[in-house]
């Protein structure tokens, strides 16, 4: 009897829908798609306008006759009012600043990650977890601060004042990597704890330990937010501007010592742009051609490695 | 497998995986741990500035400002009122009295006045907290030998009138309130902006799109722009926010603004390109929490009959609710201390008026920051440090907000 | 779904009204004209040599004036131009005034070629190619400059360096180019490596730097060769550029045998852990900065435009309390005042630009 007038009412509601509804949602459904649409394609007119205003800017560069793209890419010293555009003292110090960044934040931020989505109480995930949130809050020149006035000393301390120069990379990759810890933590975090627990269970019902459940089985199926994280942190590392303009130096230095100065394309920029330069000076338009290379370079990075993340994505459900 | 499992002397080895179990459970503490030290680290050595003995020496001695033989600290409202009138300038004098009538002023509040404006205190020398603690009586010989005449106190450079105090550019008597109002302002069109756009986007990427070649070069693009340099997005907001969209930014298409004096270095201005800033983040945290929502859901809310977007907004959003506001905290994070876009889309330096509108000229704290820690005289520092601990305290209640939705949405399958 | 959305329009609304009632703590600023003939302010470093306190002056007096003034340029001058407007303010003017601290390059940007500021702050006079933007605005503009204060450059050693007391500028050429050694430069120096410290190229203090020791010693065809000089510090061995003068403070007091050159408030603030130098037998005090004895001083500049002092009144009552009021407060931000020759200059030439 019940089951009866449930499902009467169930028709009823459906004929009412497909009845008299329907029409007025499909338009409906029309325009919010477009407008979901639309906030997709911003990102589009964004990257547009910023290819659109750096690629007008460089054109100029390039255009000026002691300006040699060939000789750009393979000579080895930037100093524009000499005239030399070597870009690889720059993109050495980016990649050197990015990797030890990195070196710092995966590891750690995965490990803190797993502690606190697999082994903390929720007690402990509620209050660790906002606190590892502050971190990404602290303002870059904080950082940058800080490397100078603590990293660097403790540097010096440890391999000795001749050996660390008072701006390096090091102490600049290394606090870059706390700045991007949080970043990585909170991602993996999410993405391991959206991991379903089913899965968690099935696993412990097949008699894996903590540990074996958390590396075999959830990691592999939180891999693509994991990715996700990984990526935005590298991205980050490279386009950091602040740390590496108060810690690294202002002399580009073509050079892998990392306890040497040397500044990175980022830092070059952030300091042209905010200096005593005449807008059309060498120095001034050359900013520009530099954004642009950091912006090639960022895209190739995730084209690489998002055909990577897709090759071992896993879908569950 | 089923082998190994049928062989009886196949060892499980629970002792050895245990144990390996509890080994990497340390090394992950270990990593929190390490977290959290570096976290105390950078506080620390904030606030080490941020409080300390400083040596002040007086312009005008206080002793000399007695009226009828009653020193400064027993004096009645006419007699401080006198004392003022006769050391500042008539003009000061009418400005003061414009902004709140002697009358109606407190008897400490004229004493304060005429601390800041006769006396006039310098900082000849601070020290950091730690150093005020540790060797406060070599501190005290120091400032008897080497500054006879000034007076040693423990200050704390944060104080609710820093909070209060507009801008100065004498240390002793700035404040940061037009920085911080600046900053909430910018902030607040960061996330009226970031926060629709961005999960919109998200929603289409993850529900509607096709995996056709478009919107493959869309997820890319969106990766890719969480990389772009800050100052990137400053000089893109310069050029289309500030320059382009000038009568928009300014007002003056409204008729708010004087177009003589319009200018699209506005708070609307900052606040979009920073919102252009952290899109990404907030896409790339959004298409992951929609895409942790099982699918059992969707099926089962289509198989009530329901549409494409009433299953999104009733049953896939709120779940994801959580993932989207982790993208929307570390977003504010991002945008709360930027300063390099900030300075190319037009924040001033100097500013002692607190934005009213989207469309008023603004600074924000970061700035700020930067301006007083390049200054020589070390009492700026002092105050970048403070300055920074403000800002902290904004970020925490901003972050508590969302942590406390998030915490409410959260939910395990 | 509607306790998402009563959530967030109660966080909006709760910020909303956050920010209305902080906007509105803030006294409002009426510009209420005096009931009294305002006078000039009571502590004057020079009398203006014109007639005080007549009539068409009381017109530009602080709370006689309101109105916006936009001001932009140099980092060097941003400190005094803070400080200005500040005393500006507490005298009585009403209206909004900005500065950004952007740069000497960046500043004339602003004015020459964007027209949207009304003062523009410079640590060096504007160029030419400034100007000819200037004058290709429309309407046009004729930057009118005004010097109001001196930096001076301090060479600076660590309170370690007790042989190192007195350079030539031909030394000081040599020491941040080609020596290596500071035995290379006088044979009664240490042989010990030479750890130089410098300001960085996009820097008002290194261009004048290179203007005043480097060019001079790196002559073509027998004339100072800005260009030359440039490289011959850049290409030098081991020296540290920075962005931050503080930090070079931190990298010279870090051992005797380094040496660094920045603005001569950092030294001010540092005395306990630097000594400074001597250039050419004089030393710099207020005195030689002035007079011009002490070779490395440079010229602090605000510029403004004719028609704007005259179209905005309130900018020309700015910049007159600024050229009056300077010589009180320059001393204590760190820099030197000009000669009263030269203040009467700027006034003169205020004066005619606003037409009086």
């Amino acid at each position: 009897m019940i089951e009866q007038e449930k499902k009467s009412s169930a028709t009823t509601v459906f004929r009412q829908q497909s009845n008299g509804l329907r029409g007025r949602r499909r338009i409906g459904e029309l325009i919010i798609q477009g407008l979901l649409f639309f906030s997709g394609f911003v990102s589009i007119f964004t990257t547009i306008g910023i290819v659109y205003e750096l690629g007008k800017e460089a054109l100029l560069f390039f255009q000026m006759p002691q300006v040699n793209i060939l000789k750009s890419l393979t000579t080895t010293i930037w100093q524009p009012h000499t005239g030399n555009f070597g870009i690889w003292p720059l993109v050495t110090s980016t990649l050197m600043t990015t990797t030890i960044a990195m070196l710092i934040a995966i590891p750690l931020g995965l490990g803190v990650a797993i502690y606190l989505s697999e082994y903390a109480t929720p007690k402990a995930r509620s209050i660790l977890k906002p606190v590892l949130e502050v971190l990404a809050g602290i303002p870059t020149i904080v950082y940058g601060y800080f490397a100078l006035t603590f990293m660097t000393p403790f540097l010096r301390s440890i391999f000795g004042k001749d050996v660390v120069e008072i701006y390096n990379t090091a102490s600049a990759g290394l606090v870059m990597g706390i700045l991007i810890l949080p970043l990585i933590t909170s991602m993996t975090e999410d993405a391991l704890s959206a991991v379903p627990r089913s899965l968690r269970e099935a696993a412990y019902g097949m008699g894996g330990t903590r540990l074996e459940v958390a590396l075999q089985v959830i990691l592999p199926a939180a891999l693509s937010g994991i990715a996700a994280a990984i990526i935005i942190g590298i991205s980050r590392a490279i386009g950091e501007t602040m740390i590496v303009a108060v810690a690294a130096g202002a002399g580009p230095n073509f050079t892998l010592n990392p306890f040497k100065g040397a500044e990175t394309i980022t830092g070059h920029i952030v300091r042209i742009s905010g200096g005593d330069l005449s807008y059309d000076s060498i120095d001034y338009n050359s900013i520009f051609a530099l954004g642009l290379l950091l912006f090639i370079i960022t895209l190739t990075l995730n084209i690489i490695s998002q055909r990577i993340v897709r090759r071992f994505r896993e879908v569950y459900e | 497998m089923k082998e190994k499992l049928a062989n009886p002397n196949y060892d499980v080895n629970i002792e050895g995986r245990n144990r390996g179990g509890l080994i990497w459970k340390w090394i992950f503490q270990a990593s929190t741990v390490v977290g959290i030290i570096a976290l105390t680290a950078l506080l620390l050595n904030i606030m080490d500035s941020a409080f300390g003995y400083v040596a002040l020496e007086a312009k005008v001695d206080p002793a000399t400002l007695t009226v009828d033989g009653v020193s400064l600290e027993n004096q009645n409202k006419e007699q401080l009122i006198s004392v003022l009138q006769s050391h500042i300038s008539s003009g000061a004098y009418n400005k003061l009295e414009k902004d709140q009538p002697f009358a109606e002023r407190s008897v400490a509040n004229i004493r304060q006045l005429i601390l800041e404006r006769v006396v006039k205190y310098d900082v000849k020398k601070s020290w950091s907290l730690w150093e005020s603690i540790t060797s406060a009586d070599q501190i005290k010989q120091e400032a008897i030998k080497n500054y006879p005449n000034a007076k040693l106190q423990f200050i704390s450079w944060l104080s609710s009138d820093f909070v209060d105090r507009p801008q100065s550019s004498e240390a002793l008597t700035a404040g940061v309130r037009t920085a911080i109002l600046g900053s909430l302002w910018t902030i607040l069109f960061t996330i009226l902006v970031a926060f629709p756009i961005g999960v919109g986007a998200a929603i289409y990427l993850e529900e509607y799109a096709t995996d056709n070649w478009l919107n493959r070069l869309i997820r890319t693009n969106i990766n890719n722009l969480a990389g772009v340099p800050s100052i990137v997005y400053g000089i893109l907001g310069l050029a289309i926010f500030v320059r382009a969209l000038e009568p928009l930014m300014s007002g003056a298409i409204f008729g708010y603004v004087d177009p003589t004096t319009a200018n699209g270095r506005t708070v609307l201005a900052a606040g979009l390109t920073l919102g252009l800033l952290v899109l990404p983040i907030i896409i790339i945290n959004a298409q992951e929490a929609i895409r942790a929502v099982p699918q059992s859901l969707r099926k089962a809310s289509y198989g009530l009959g329901a549409t494409k977007w009433q299953t999104v907004w009733s049953h896939v959003l709120p779940n994801a609710i959580p993932g989207i506001l982790t993208g929307t905290i570390l977003a504010v994070s991002r945008a709360i201390g930027e300063t390099a876009p900030l300075v190319v889309v037009g924040a001033s330096t100097a500013i002692s008026f607190d934005p009213t509108s989207p469309f008023s000229k603004f600074t924000t704290l970061p700035i700020q920051i930067y301006q007083w820690t390049s200054r020589p005289q070390d009492e700026f520092r002092s105050l970048a440090a403070a300055a920074i601990i403000v800002l902290l305290i904004i970020l925490l209640g901003l972050n508590a907000a969302a942590i406390l939705l998030r915490n409410r949405f959260s939910r395990s399958y | 779904m509607t306790k998402i959305f009563r959530t967030s329009m109660f966080v909006i609304i709760a910020m909303s009204f956050l920010l209305a009632a902080c906007g509105s703590a803030t006294p409002t600023q009426a510009s209420v004209e005096p009931t009294f003939a305002p006078t000039e302010p009571v502590a004057t470093a020079v009398e203006p040599t014109t007639a005080p306190t007549e009539d068409p002056m009381a017109m530009y007096a602080p709370d006689a004036v309101s109105g916006d003034i936009v001001s932009a340029g140099s980092s060097t001058v941003f400190p005094l131009s803070e400080r200005m407007k500040q005393r500006f303010e507490e005298e009585g003017f009403s209206g909004n005034i900005t500065i950004d601290s952007v740069g000497t390059g960046a500043g004339f940007e602003r004015f020459c070629k964007a027209g949207e500021t009304d003062i523009s702050n410079a640590s060096r006079p504007i160029k030419d190619t400034e100007t000819a933007n200037c004058a290709a605005l429309s309407p046009a503009r004729t930057p009118i400059g005004f010097q109001v204060g001196i930096d001076a450059l301090a060479i600076t050693v660590s309170k370690d360096n007790t042989w190192l007391t007195d350079v030539t500028k031909a030394e000081l050429a040599q020491i941040f180019s080609t020596a290596t050694k500071w035995s290379d430069v006088r044979p009664d120096w240490p042989a010990e490596s030479i750890q130089r410290f410098s300001p960085g190229t996009d820097s008002g203090t290194f261009d004048y730097f290179v203007e005043a020791i480097m060019a001079p010693a790196n002559q073509v065809d027998g004339k100072a060769d800005v260009p030359s000089g440039e490289k011959a510090i850049l290409d030098s061995a081991g020296t540290q550029f920075s962005e931050d003068d503080n930090v070079l403070v931190q990298g010279v007091e870090g051992s005797q045998y380094a040496i660094g050159y920045f603005g001569y408030a950092y030294y001010q603030e540092n005395k306990d852990r630097l000594n400074i130098l001597s250039v050419e037998s004089v030393a710099p005090t207020a005195e030689t900065a002035e007079s011009g004895e002490y070779p490395l001083a440079r010229p602090l500049f605000i510029y403004s435009d004719q028609q704007i002092m005259q179209d905005k009144p309130q900018v020309a009552a700015f910049i007159l309390f600024y050229l009056e009021n300077v010589g009180n407060e320059i001393l204590d931000v760190g820099y030197f005042p000009i000669s009263d020759a030269k203040l009467q200059e700027g006034l003169d030439a205020w004066h005619s630009a606003v037409g009086e």
